[in-house]
């Protein structure tokens, strides 16, 4: 709003100024001159660096704890399992929901590293815990990748933060 | 937590051990290929093929889909109306809940320390607005208002009433302005319009039909009167049962108060500037009747 006024005070310095009706030049003519078509500043570029998209995912500030939104940090040592589960490039946990042929319900557990078969025990065990019936479960060790049949990510997402992960 | 990758972990042991695979040790899953029916074959594929006896079904000739046997279908009996009509007119607002909102805060990608614009939502990729499908800008819904625990300045072009509650129930300003399409064009994607050189446009006003929207103080308009507003809030925080905090006192009540002029489309520029990115300049016009149509 301030800026405004700036261009207000431009246009009544114009008034008081010297000659009349400016030179027209059409682009950047010579600051030297009487009457400048264009002033130029580097001020207020400030402002137009603001306005450029960081161009890296930046790193999320410190939180004691689950964030106001849900999101939990990892925790700062690794927890000591045979297994390790990374975080996505956003910051989140890697389980998916996916949904094939309308009716087919699968979870994904990506980014897995270490003892894969630890990890499948571990969660069939949760599973069991959770629904008491044995979910299928499908290992893939060369993309280090978990699916399970049916939808669990909530609860697998809830309980791989309060492992740490 | 340095795990060493070992590529194919137990199949490449048993890759490695047992005997080479060739097309005569694979097998498919037992319950995996299921062979097909082939009609006009057999004592279950055959006789009638799986079309029934006699009449249009057997011999192919149904009628088209929808026809009732002579009745007016439903799809004729039912009058025309036009809910689609003038679709293509219609302003559309992409929503912005304010849980998607807490969660861009906490992780980073949007500042509340600074005013909150919808160039800051779209560099951090909080929202996606495509403004050639009729999008004027975000619209704040309040799905996450319990939740919601930031001071922030935000600007949007439209926001219900629980979610001006929620940002100012924790001492955040609230502003709904109005874009014009070649605004929120420039808006989106600031850089690649500085680079084409051409001064920066002014904001226009909205059409007839928004500008009871955008005068209203309970909407939180650009164009409502300031007394007003102060009292929409006061009357809000009475009808949410919350205490409306008094932000003159905050530290960071500068950055609050910050609000774009009418016609401008963003913070620190005015219309009629070019932008060189080259050399990291701004230039302004010096001639009369541009620089009064510009602040006109």
């Amino acid at each position: 709003m301030a800026l405004t006024s700036q261009l207000r005070a431009a246009l009544v310095h114009i008034h008081a100024g010297s000659s009349a009706a400016g030179l027209r030049s059409a682009s950047s003519s010579s600051p030297q001159q009487q009457n400048p078509a264009l002033i130029e500043s580097t001020e207020e570029f400030v402002f137009v660096e603001r306005l450029i998209a960081p161009s890296r995912i930046p790193d999320p500030p410190k939180h004691a704890g689950p964030a106001p939104s849900g999101w939990t940090p990892p925790a700062e040592t690794p927890p000591p399992l045979p297994y390790m589960i990374r975080r996505s490039r956003m910051h989140n946990i890697p389980v998916y929901t996916d949904l094939t042929h309308g009716n087919r319900k699968m979870t994904l557990v990506r980014k897995v590293e270490g003892d894969i078969w630890a990890l499948e025990k571990d969660v069939k065990q949760f599973l069991q815990e959770l629904t008491g019936k044995d979910m299928p479960t499908q290992v893939n060790e060369v993309t280090m990748t978990l699916k399970i049949k049916g939808h669990f990510d909530q609860e697998l997402k809830s309980w791989l933060s309060s492992k740490g992960f | 937590m340095s795990f060493p990758k070992k590529p194919g972990g137990k199949a490449l042991d048993v890759l490695q051990n047992l005997p080479r695979i060739t097309l005569a040790n694979l097998r498919p899953e037992p319950g995996a290929r299921k062979r097909e029916r082939r009609r006009g074959r057999g004592q279950h594929g055959g006789n009638r093929s799986g079309r029934g006896h006699k009449g249009e079904r057997q011999r192919g000739t149904r009628p088209r889909l929808g026809f009732e046997g002579g009745q007016t279908p439903f799809y004729l009996a039912i009058p025309k109306y036009g809910f689609n009509e003038g679709h293509s007119r219609r302003p559309q607002y992409q929503p912005l809940s304010l849980k998607r909102l807490q969660y861009l805060i906490d992780l980073g990608r949007v500042d509340p320390t600074q005013p909150i614009d919808l160039t800051q939502l779209v560099n951090a990729r909080g929202v996606t607005i495509q403004p050639l499908k009729r999008d004027y800008g975000v619209q704040l819904v309040d799905e996450g208002s319990d939740i919601f625990a930031a001071k922030i300045n935000i600007e949007v072009q439209r926001a219900s009433e629980g979610a001006i509650a929620a940002v100012e129930r924790n001492g955040g300003v609230i502003t709904t302005s109005f874009y014009d399409p070649i605004s929120i064009e420039i808006l989106i994607r600031p850089v690649p319009f500085f680079m084409r050189g051409q001064p920066i446009p002014k904001r226009m006003l909205p059409g007839e039909d928004m500008v009871p929207y955008y005068t209203s103080a309970e909407n939180r308009g650009y164009l409502a009167d300031p007394d007003k507003i102060q009292q929409a809030r006061l009357a809000l925080a009475q009808k949410y049962g919350y205490v409306l905090p008094d932000i003159s006192r905050d530290e960071l009540y500068h950055m609050l108060a910050m609000r774009k002029d009418v016609r401008q489309v963003f913070f620190g520029l005015s219309p009629g500037w070019v932008v060189n990115m080259a050399e990291r300049k701004i230039l302004k016009p010096t001639d009369e009747k541009l620089l009064k149509y510009y602040t006109s």
